[in-house]
């Protein structure tokens, strides 16, 4: 549904976006991860036909949004990060002024508002858009975003200015748009928000992308490079005896505590000669790498 | 460019505009000092309509008066829009700037215009839509002057002819000109500052170059580039002496300023000079929608002694009618459209490169 082939964006002489390929199903909501200045926003903003790349190219649903951003404006929804509205009007005003470049009759325009100011809890309010609180105005800006009904559906960090209860909405609601088979596009640089409601994810960094697959499957391409090692933590009741094991690389030890580095996965054997040496195990586990430290680490490289 | 679209932002932006604060003060400040220019221009005119019906009345009574042969001159209700002028260019600009100045650096504030820009509309719609609302507004302040002006002219039982009121039109289009001048400065500042505060800043300045700089440079560059006028020679010029027939009057002797070719010269080189100044002086004025403006508006509502005045005291009379004194101000005319065509392009241009991050 979304794709971008050798995608990029120069600003004054500095790639924002630099050969981004990317890939992205109908129905799924995939979660674009990166450091704040990544180039996600400015990915984002070429997807919705709102700035043109500088070189190669994207597609939604098969259209080039540089040839026809129109056409991909009317089949997708946008919430930008710190969205904003005319402060003189009314969450309801403001709907119905961006509804009106739909092509919508009256009575269409004034139910599918309706509807959408009950779905962001904003139904009834009658206070003007510049008195709103941040809150507030994201969730007029979800219901702006979907207006449209859109097939696609772009969020740039959406639970931002979110409270938590506001943020469980959200994501009942992204999950909801999901199984009516609209792909969702979510923007964020908190990995728990995208771990939330994401099933696939992108990995941007300085505008290149770093990963791409499910969590598990980026975690595993970012992970540290330990060779083939497993590493096995180990605590026991009393202090740890030498062990010796053909498979064992080495032994990290900390009092009744240790890490051992083998070839393979030896707690079997490990446990056996443990028992026979009268040591009672406290705990025996695989140490899989943390997936918060290996996109902290891939932040920062 | 769909003009549904374009509607659609007009509609808006002339909602905006008309329901806002700011714009409801300065009209009704505008609408408010306009009435009692035109209750000050209306008594004038009624004197001045008393003064030529006496001066008629005498001459169908006999007395030839102290002017024999010259036909006292009917005043014309435009002299009551001669007193709108000065009020136009002080609040009717102020409008002006009030409505543009903040239009595009109000949506980047917000951050309205990235919302807008992620539903279908091209930029130069929104752009396009902006523009129109604007001037829909100000032509809408206009047209309610110049309702009221006409209201006030038939309260005062002054009924203007076909031919006047083809001058308020033309008057009331000058205007309009001179305000979308001056919309168009601020629409250009706000699209090229981040932030309105900036936006009022640089429209205040454009607004004090144009309006009060130019013209007063090109007064100095008169100075300066015609340089000293010519002097006159020094022939003794004899003045006049009562005549000494029954006819009364005054007489004089042979003028040495018709034969002495010491004087023609003079004369000629007298005009060259003032031709001179004044090329230099209108081409400065040609840049300030003010002077444009008061040149077409002194043509429109006072057509029939299109006198120029120069700092020389010089006086050369064109007598003529409407279309006659709005030929010879050709270049101001095109100037007050060209003006603010000008801005609007340069406000399309920044607009369509403008960065939206």
């Amino acid at each position: 549904m979304i794709r971008t082939e050798n995608l990029a964006k120069v600003y004054n002489g500095k790639a924002a976006v630099d050969g981004l390929d990317l890939e992205v199903g109908e129905g799924e909501i995939f979660g674009f991860l990166g450091p704040n200045g990544a180039g996600k926003s400015t990915t984002i903003l070429m997807l919705t036909g709102m700035i043109e790349p500088t070189g190669g190219r994207c597609l939604v649903d098969g259209i080039e949004v540089a040839k026809d951003p129109l056409k991909v404006k009317k089949i997708i929804g946008y919430l930008p990060e710190d969205v904003g509205f005319y402060g003189n009007m009314t969450g309801e005003q403001n709907l119905d002024y961006f509804s009106r470049f739909y092509g919508m009759n009256a009575k269409e325009r004034k139910e599918r508002i309706a509807e959408l100011l009950d779905l962001v809890h904003l139904g009834g309010v009658t206070q003007k858009a510049g008195e709103y609180s941040r809150g507030m105005k994201q969730r007029l800006g979800l219901a702006q975003a979907l207006i449209n009904d859109p097939r696609v559906l772009f969020l740039d960090e959406p639970t931002a200015n979110l409270d938590p209860e506001g943020v469980r909405e959200y994501r009942d609601l992204v999950e909801r748009l999901a199984g009516e088979g609209k792909t969702v596009f979510v923007s964020s640089h908190i990995l728990s928000e995208v771990r939330a409601v994401c099933r696939t994810v992108g990995l941007l960094a300085k505008g290149k992308l770093v990963a791409q697959g499910t969590l598990d499957e980026v975690a595993r391409t970012l992970a540290p490079s330990d060779g083939d090692a497993v590493r096995i933590v180990v605590e026991t009741q009393e202090h740890l005896p030498d062990i010796e094991d053909t498979e064992l690389l080495a032994v990290e030890r900390n009092g009744n505590r240790a890490v051992f580095r083998a070839k393979t996965d030896i707690r079997d054997r490990l446990a056996a000669s443990l028992l026979e040496q009268g040591i009672h195990v406290r705990e025996m586990r695989i140490e899989e790498p943390d997936i918060e430290d290996i996109f902290m680490a891939a932040y920062r490289r | 460019m769909a003009f549904d679209r374009v509607l659609n932002v007009a509609k808006k932006e002339f909602s905006d505009h008309i329901t806002s604060r700011r714009f409801i003060i300065i009209l009704a400040l505008f609408l408010v000092i306009s009435t009692v220019s035109i209750h000050e221009g209306i008594e004038l005119y009624n004197t001045r309509l008393e003064m030529y019906n006496e001066q008629l009345r005498q001459m169908t009574a006999g007395f030839e008066g102290l002017y024999p042969g010259q036909m006292p001159e009917k005043p014309s209700i435009m002299l009551v829009f001669l007193f709108m002028m000065g009020y136009m260019t002080a609040l009717g600009s102020i409008l002006a700037l009030a409505v543009g100045f903040d239009l595009v650096s109000k949506e980047k504030e917000s951050r309205s215009l990235k919302s807008l820009l992620s539903h279908p509309v091209y930029r130069d719609e929104i752009i396009n839509g902006k523009m129109l609302g604007g001037v829909g507004a100000l032509g809408f302040a206009m047209a309610l002057a110049l309702a009221l002006s006409l209201a006030m002219l038939l309260v005062f039982s002054v009924v203007p002819t076909l031919d006047e009121f083809a001058a308020i039109l033309i008057f009331g289009a000058a205007s309009l000109g001179l305000l979308l001048a001056y919309f168009a400065i601020a629409l250009t500042m706000s699209t090229v500052a981040k932030e309105s505060g900036n936006a009022l800043i640089y429209t205040l300045v454009i607004f004090a170059i144009v309006s009060t700089l130019l013209p007063a440079f090109g007064t100095m560059a008169a100075d300066v580039f015609a340089g000293d006028p010519p002097e006159p020679p020094e022939t003794v010029v004899p003045m006049p002496t009562p005549a000494q027939s029954s006819g009364g009057g005054y007489v004089t002797a042979d003028d040495p300023r018709e034969t002495d070719p010491a004087w023609k010269d003079y004369e000629e080189a007298r005009k060259t000079y003032i031709e001179k100044r004044r090329l230099i002086s209108d081409i400065s004025s040609i840049l300030s929608p003010q002077a444009n403006y008061v040149m077409v508006s002194l043509a429109v509502t006072d057509p029939g002694s299109s006198t120029m005045y120069t700092a020389y005291g010089a006086v050369q009379a064109e007598p003529g009618g409407l279309a006659d004194a709005l030929g010879r101000i050709w270049m101001n005319i095109a100037a007050i459209i060209v003006f603010p065509a000008a801005f609007f392009a340069a406000t399309y241009v920044k607009f369509m490169r403008m960065d939206i991050r």
